[in-house]
């Protein structure tokens, strides 16, 4: 099958890799071939730490010559080519060499190796493309496309076993089509042929092959100037040779040759002026809509959608030839071919589909968006189609946005509410397109209640939370919270609701304290979301309420815990007082009941400085001077853990002695949170401000590691490891494997006589330039440490160096 | 049209998560990447994807009761495609991952969105969705097998037979077919070159005795509030499976599936796409509209032309007017012992002669159970292995009256506490009833044997079957707060 030339560069080919092989036999290691594939799948670049692209390829290729080796192993060997082949043959030198020793075996392979042989087209199908020999148009490619043109054709050999070959090389045709589009732009009258006369399954391949030809063929008319009629004919009945035409520059290429040209975005479409007289396109498309039924469902909707972008073109042809096929697709039980008629519907529009069609197929979404014989992922599939309906008339500019069809009325609604029995995406997605319906209905209800529909969503969420006090599991608490923001999202504005739901919520963390994080989830969401409306300050205002009147006697530690959160977070809103959080943290810490400073948990005396932190810049700070100073002056004497009295002794400092504005700089320094990073502003009040001072006496945020710290490891002093890249990424990185041995031996440390863990690094400099760095930049160093499940943030080790 | 890789996932208890089967699609990748230009985020590596898609399908770090980048309530999961945020200098948003999941296993691809990058397109205009939707739902049902529940074994096998599988359904990232569940047991031969073009769905032909065997099975669903201000519901839901023996490269058979004079039309019929054309009217009528009583209601002709394995040909569902079985339950708490009454009344129309019929009352948030003292008129009543749960075992029968009830008291004085559930709090409680009617529909709908053509040479064997089965049947306690199920109260 190969011409003598192309054996010629094979053998050339080989001697090139021979040295190759060389440097690869010395990493073949006692490991077999199925778990180095296997590792190499598994993490490509883990394995390439430690091997090379080049012999690894070259390994792969001997093996692949190596008669000994079987055909399942080599069929295992392709895989690396077939599916990371940019990472094998980087190169369209590297990647044509390849494909010329995959011919070489390919021709070499005993015609009985069906497996190994479709294999074989794949993989090279993969190289020749995606290394850019298709685009550099090598001569192993012309040769490649030749030999498959061959198969393709080899019509006489009617034995069921070389079927699958044949298939194969359609599908690979196909694929450097839809890479290369235009290639078999002139061999479209020999591809009708084929499928025509093609009487066995593999008419399928062909028509696939030639539908695609053939609309890229159509497209590149349109996009020339002049053309008409003769030329689409003349396209038609082409026989001739490969386009590779000026495709060989990517670059030029035309992006609407890869995308799909009907994307509901009519009137973008190009088309192409023929006149009345173009019937043998009709009858062409004619024929191919008569065997689509032959087709398996995948195929048949892939045809079906690249005939409505070629009758899309061409306006001539009336899609109504797509009319004897529209009772089967609209009662379709595939979600497919249902698809591609709702896709054949954006097109066509009211040309194809009547108003009685447009209604039916609403109803029938909205049908099966609940049907109970189908998937969840295809019933909210079919919600998605509702809200992105493809109207004959639409009202809306059709911008992507979702929007409900007119005739979605709030009874055919009624079939989706949502209800307990919902699993969580379907709950949701139901829950949001309930909202948008009964959003226009209380856009027309007088009174402002909204009206039974909103009640009824309402009602549902209130179950959700009934659920949730009964300890619902997790996927139920995020799921309602998650239907709590879409509602305030559509009916914040609906004030006996919102205001309800913030009494019931707040009701609810009074039992069920460990939902603070959630809690203060919302918060943020809806006050980025719907910050005029105040829902989010009212919540926050509520949940502080419920914490600080709540008896004392009650209070747990781990109510506390999350207390603090919610507080420390209501503490970052200036419009709420923060009168009331005060006096419940003096009382907690002074109550001659409490055991917490005694006790000195760390992570609590931690908490509830964060809340005194961010006091420390409430705009109302002056008013709370004294009890913030007696609180802190309080956990500075009495607190049991050293660490805490620090912090709090700083934060009395600076409370005591600086000005407001100087207090608010120094707080908010690094610590930007959900986006609301404070104003840079420099600190000094001596110099005058000028930009580069700013940028001095700033925090600087970089993206790239300047700063590394370089462990030194006691076991192999020469070879430090470098640990951690960035200042603000945890140490120790590295391995999870060598993670796992450190744990190993401080664990057997700490048991030891002397329970000391020396830990010992280099800062050293990466080398990495940043021009907003100078020499005098000062760099603060974090040093965090984790035990178990807890993390722990020193921040009381700062140190600053020039 | 095209998908960009392929992941098959396995997430049994107990054990760890891991992918088994992934395939990348490079030649496909390449057209993303180009299409993509600037805005192009790669496929990470199998390790990386599988966390990243467990943190959006809410599976990461079970043990951690709230995770940021997990449930933050500005993440709407509530579609069949999820954002995958890939970290570091390359990452960025990977968007639209289809996931499905069953049982231990999770399938997820990733479709190519052949638009421009400017703009997302709306998941509905991607046709490579759809595509994706229905390979990872025909892989889902060939891993699980002909049963629909994964054996271990039988996975571990045809989780090897993947790469031969993918081979042949999506060879380069096109899906051309979905594999087929099992392999067809009758003798079959390669398709001679004939004049006829033989169907792709068909790999080979039928050569003996024309057999066609059509069975009819109705599930019928209920949930009965006993309530005067809450309306009972039931309806049914029905499928047609056919397996046909017949010679020909594409031969015809013709289903006929009729009513009873007066019966309610079959609503939301969908159809195989073996079936060769189909008359309006058939579709016409619809279960999210009233029912017009003029509506056509039959005999419903299905023309088609069948694959070799078994398929279900249509499927319908049925509004009909009465539940097959009606029922009442009441408990009352009494200290700290539960009063039960039980009413089941089965309706004249059905048929007195059951495969099976159960009772079961299942008791949540409380001990187990202690001391029984309930009385039944008819059938056995067992107390169920784990002490939660009463069976009350109705057999083959009810008695002539067609009404049994069960009356006593239960105590949870058990050691161990039983079940949770959130939803069945308090008095919040109900009764699942399973059962299966052989030779019956509650429709009425039937194939009748001689409205079965077969055009072809040799007279086939007929068998037709029916059967109807309980599904989703709930009888709420009405003096408990029984859960609100669908919107027919907003109509």
């Amino acid at each position: 099958m190969i011409n003598k030339s192309r054996k010629e560069r094979c053998t050339k080919s080989t001697h090139r890799l021979s040295a190759l092989l060389e440097v690869g036999s010395v990493s073949i290691m006692s490991v077999s071939w199925p778990e180095r594939i296997s590792s190499f799948m598994r993490s490509p670049s883990q394995f390439m730490c430690s091997t090379t692209a080049e012999a690894f390829l070259a390994e792969i290729l001997r093996e692949l010559r190596d008669d000994r080796a079987s055909d399942p192993i080599k069929v295992l060997l392709l895989s690396p080519l077939l599916e990371h082949p940019t990472l094998l043959c980087p190169s369209v030198s590297v990647g044509e060499e390849t494909a010329l020793e995959l011919m070489s075996v390919f021709s070499q392979c005993p015609l009985k190796s069906l497996v190994l042989r479709c294999h074989l087209l794949l993989a090279l199908t993969s190289v020749l493309i995606c290394s850019s020999c298709v685009n550099s148009h090598t001569s192993a490619c012309q040769d490649f496309l030749d030999l498959l043109f061959q198969m393709a054709q080899d019509t006489n050999n009617v034995q069921a076993a070389v079927l699958p070959l044949r298939a194969t090389a359609c599908d690979c045709l196909r694929e450097l089509e839809a890479c290369l589009p235009g290639l078999l732009s002139q061999r479209l009258e020999l591809l009708s042929n084929l499928r025509q006369k093609e009487n066995s399954g593999l008419h399928q391949a062909y028509t696939g092959l030639h539908t695609l030809a053939l609309r890229n063929a159509v497209y590149l008319l349109t996009q020339r100037e002049g053309t008409g009629a003769g030329d689409l004919k003349a396209v038609l009945a082409s026989s001739e040779g490969f386009v590779w035409g000026e495709r060989a520059d990517t670059a030029s290429l035309d992006m609407s040759l890869l995308s799909a040209l009907t994307l509901g975005l009519m009137g973008r479409v190009p088309t192409l002026q023929t006149g009345p007289d173009s019937k043998e396109l009709r009858s062409l498309l004619s024929s191919l809509l008569e065997d689509s039924y032959l087709l398996t469902s995948l195929s048949q909707a892939a045809l079906l959608r690249r005939l409505v972008e070629i009758l899309a073109m061409v306006p001539a042809v009336s899609p109504t030839i797509f009319r004897a096929q529209l009772l089967r697709l609209l009662g379709t039980c595939e979600v497919c071919l249902l698809h591609v008629t709702l896709l054949m519907k954006a097109a066509f529009t009211d040309s194809l589909f009547s108003a009685e069609d447009e209604a039916f197929l609403l109803k029938r979404l909205v049908g099966l968006s609940q049907h109970p014989l189908l998937s969840t992922p295809e019933k909210l599939f079919y919600i998605d189609c509702i809200l992105h309906f493809p109207e004959n008339r639409p009202i809306s500019c059709g911008d992507g946005d979702e929007s409900l069809p007119v005739l979605f009325t709030p009874r055919l609604a009624t079939a989706l509410v949502p209800t307990l029995f919902n699993d969580s995406a379907s709950m949701l997605a139901r829950f949001k397109l309930l909202s948008l319906v009964y959003l226009e209905e209380g856009a027309e209800d007088q009174d402002g209640q909204g009206g039974r529909g909103l009640a009824y969503l309402y009602d549902h969420l209130t179950s959700l939370l009934r659920i949730m006090e009964n300890q619902g599991s997790r996927e139920m608490v995020v799921t309602f919270f998650r239907a709590c923001f879409l509602f305030l999202l559509y009916f914040c504005q609906v004030r006996c609701y919102s205001e309800d739901l913030t009494q019931r919520l707040s009701g609810m963390y009074r039992k069920q304290t460990r939902l603070a994080p959630h809690l203060i989830n919302l918060a943020d969401r809806t006050q980025e979301h719907l910050d005029q409306s105040g829902w989010a300050l009212a919540l926050l205002k509520s949940l502080q309420r419920t914490i600080t009147e709540a008896p004392l006697a009650q209070l747990t530690l781990q109510d506390l815990r999350w207390h603090l959160r919610i507080l420390a977070r209501v503490a970052e809103e200036g419009e709420i007082p923060q009168r009331a959080t005060l006096s419940f943290l003096l009382s907690v810490i002074t109550s001659s009941s409490s055991v917490l400073c005694v006790s000195g948990d760390w992570h609590l005396g931690a908490s509830m400085l964060g809340v005194c932190r961010r006091l420390l810049l409430h705009p109302s700070l002056d008013s709370l001077l004294t009890p913030l100073a007696d609180l802190l002056q309080h956990l500075t004497c009495h607190y049991g853990d050293t660490d805490i009295q620090d912090h709090a002794r700083l934060y009395y400092t600076l409370l005591t002695t600086l000005s407001r504005e100087k207090l608010a700089g120094v707080m908010s320094q690094g610590v930007p949170e959900r986006g609301r990073q404070a104003k840079v502003r420099s600190l000094s009040a001596i110099v005058s401000e000028t930009e580069e001072l700013t940028g001095c006496l700033t925090v600087q945020h970089t993206e790239r590691t300047l700063l590394a710290l370089v462990r030194l490891d006691s076991r192999e002093p020469g070879h430090p490891e470098p640990v951690s890249k960035t200042c603000s990424e945890a140490i120790p990185g590295g391995s999870p494997g060598q993670e796992a041995v450190d744990i190993e031996d401080y664990k057997a440390k700490l048991q030891s006589f002397n329970p000391e863990i020396t830990l010992q690094y280099h800062l050293t400099h990466t080398g990495v330039h940043d021009p907003r760095l100078t020499s005098s930049s000062a760099f603060a160093c974090t040093l965090t440490s984790q035990t178990g499940a807890t993390r722990r943030v020193d921040q009381g080790t700062e140190a600053e160096g020039v | 049209m095209s998908v960009r890789a392929l992941w098959i996932i396995s997430n049994e208890k107990g054990e760890s998560v891991a992918v088994k089967y992934s395939r990348r699609y490079p030649t496909v990748e390449q057209r993303a990447k180009r299409l993509a230009g600037s805005l192009y985020v790669g496929v990470p590596e199998d390790n990386t994807v599988l966390q990243l898609l467990l943190t959006e399908l809410g599976l990461s770090d079970p043990d951690k009761p709230y995770m940021a980048l997990r449930d933050d309530c500005l993440h709407q999961p509530r579609s069949p495609a999820l954002e995958i945020h890939v970290e570091g200098p390359s990452g960025g948003v990977i968007w639209p991952m289809l996931a499905i999941s069953q049982g231990p296993l999770i399938l997820a691809c990733l479709p190519l969105v052949d638009a421009p990058s400017e703009f997302r397109p709306p998941l509905a205009s991607l046709f490579s969705v759809s595509q994706g939707l229905t390979l990872l739902a025909g892989l889902l049902a060939f891993l699980l097998g002909s049963k629909g529940k994964p054996d271990s074994e039988g996975l571990a096998t045809r989780l090897a037979m993947l790469p031969s599988v993918v081979l042949q359904v999506c060879p380069l990232g096109t899906p051309l077919d979905i594999p087929q569940p099992g392999t067809v047991a009758t003798p079959t031969v390669p398709t001679p070159a004939g004049t006829q073009k033989q169907p792709a769905w068909k790999t080979g032909l039928h050569r003996g005795r024309a057999v066609v065997n059509v069975a009819l099975s109705e599930m019928v669903r209920s949930m009965q509030y006993g309530h005067e201000h809450r309306q009972d519901l039931w309806d049914v839901y029905g499928t047609v499976t056919c397996k046909c023996e017949v010679e020909g490269v594409l031969p015809n058979v013709t289903v006929t599936l009729s009513l009873p004079p007066n019966g309610s039309p079959l609503l939301d019929v969908q159809v195989h796409p073996c079936v060769s054309s189909l008359d309006a009217s058939i579709l016409a009528a619809m279960s999210v509209e009233d029912c017009d009583s003029s509506a056509f209601s039959g005999p419903y002709k299905i023309p088609f032309s069948p694959p070799l394995e078994p398929f279900r040909l249509c499927s319908y569902t049925s509004q009909v007017p009465v539940p097959p079985i009606l029922g009442t339950y009441q408990l009352k708490d009494e200290d700290n012992q539960l009063h039960l009454t039980v009413s089941l009344k089965l309706h004249e129309s059905v048929k007195n002669t059951f495969e099976y019929c159960e009772a079961h009352l299942p008791f949540f948030n409380r001990n187990q159970i202690g001391n029984v003292e309930v009385k039944v008129t008819s059938g056995q009543l067992d107390v169920s292995k784990e002490k939660n749960m009463l069976v009350w075992v109705l057999g083959q029968r009810f008695p002539k009256s067609r009404e049994v009830s069960l009356e006593g008291t239960v105590s949870f004085s058990g050691l161990l506490p039983g079940p949770k559930d959130p939803l069945c709090s308090e008095l919040t409680a109900y009764i699942k009833l399973y059962f299966r009617v052989p030779d019956m529909t509650l429709s009425g709908c039937c194939v009748d044997q001689h409205s079965v053509q077969v055009y072809s040479s040799a007279k086939p064997r007929i068998v037709t079957s029916r059967e109807l089965l309980s599904s989703e049947y709930y009888i709420w306690n009405s003096t408990g707060n029984a859960p609100v199920s669908s919107g027919h109260s907003l109509l």
